[in-house]
């Protein structure tokens, strides 16, 4: 098939650079722009989702992690916000080896910012793969 | 009003990056942030009022 025809049903093979940059835009919110020279995009979308992860952390959010320890629909009701808050790469990562985030304390579900601060944390990662989207497709030369 | 300016700071974030990511132009993307921003905000606003009225 042509360049031209792939171009047109979308099936070009993207370059090992793309898939690179989309994981270090995983890997650290805004790193993925910040390698390819885009330095306004790197701050803008890496900023927002920093703030947003830093300040749901800051309001008293907390992260889902898969335990194993939940039986049936309570434990798999864990893995949908898991893998979106698996979305801030590094951030998720980082939180987890160093234990904190994860817990889930009655004072710390009496805080009037609670359900804000874990929804901000969970839509910081679901945000941080729309970067990484963005940071795949402007390497592979789909946008600009 | 803490309710307000975390809803405010959460639909700022969101259009940020919806707008950065959506279009190809630079006056394109900050409309479309802009209007993200304004729909994230009315919905809030109008969700927030319904919800005031349920008793329950």
């Amino acid at each position: 098939m042509t360049t031209a025809a792939n171009r047109q049903t979308g099936s070009e093979s993207a370059p090992a650079k793309a898939w690179l940059m989309g994981l270090a835009g995983w890997l650290v919110p805004g790193l993925g722009h910040l390698l390819q020279g885009a330095w306004g995009r790197a701050l803008l979308l890496g900023g927002a989702v920093w703030a947003c992860f830093i300040s749901g952390f800051m309001m008293g959010g907390h992260l889902y992690k898969y335990s194993g320890t939940d039986q049936g629909l309570a434990g798999l009701a864990q893995i949908p916000p898991m893998v979106g808050d698996l979305g801030a790469g590094l951030l998720y990562i980082g939180c987890w080896f160093m234990g904190i985030g994860f817990a889930n304390t009655p004072q710390q579900a009496a805080l009037p910012t609670f359900e804000y601060a874990w929804t901000f944390m969970l839509v910081a990662g679901l945000l941080n793969y729309l970067c990484m989207l963005d940071a795949f497709d402007m390497a592979a030369g789909r946008k600009s | 009003m803490r309710h307000f300016l975390i809803m405010t700071a959460f639909a700022a974030l969101a259009a940020i990056v919806f707008g950065a990511v959506a279009k190809d132009k630079n006056n394109d993307r900050l409309m479309y942030g802009l209007k993200v921003f304004a729909e994230f905000m009315v919905i809030g606003l109008v969700l927030s009022w319904i919800l005031y009225f349920i008793p329950f």
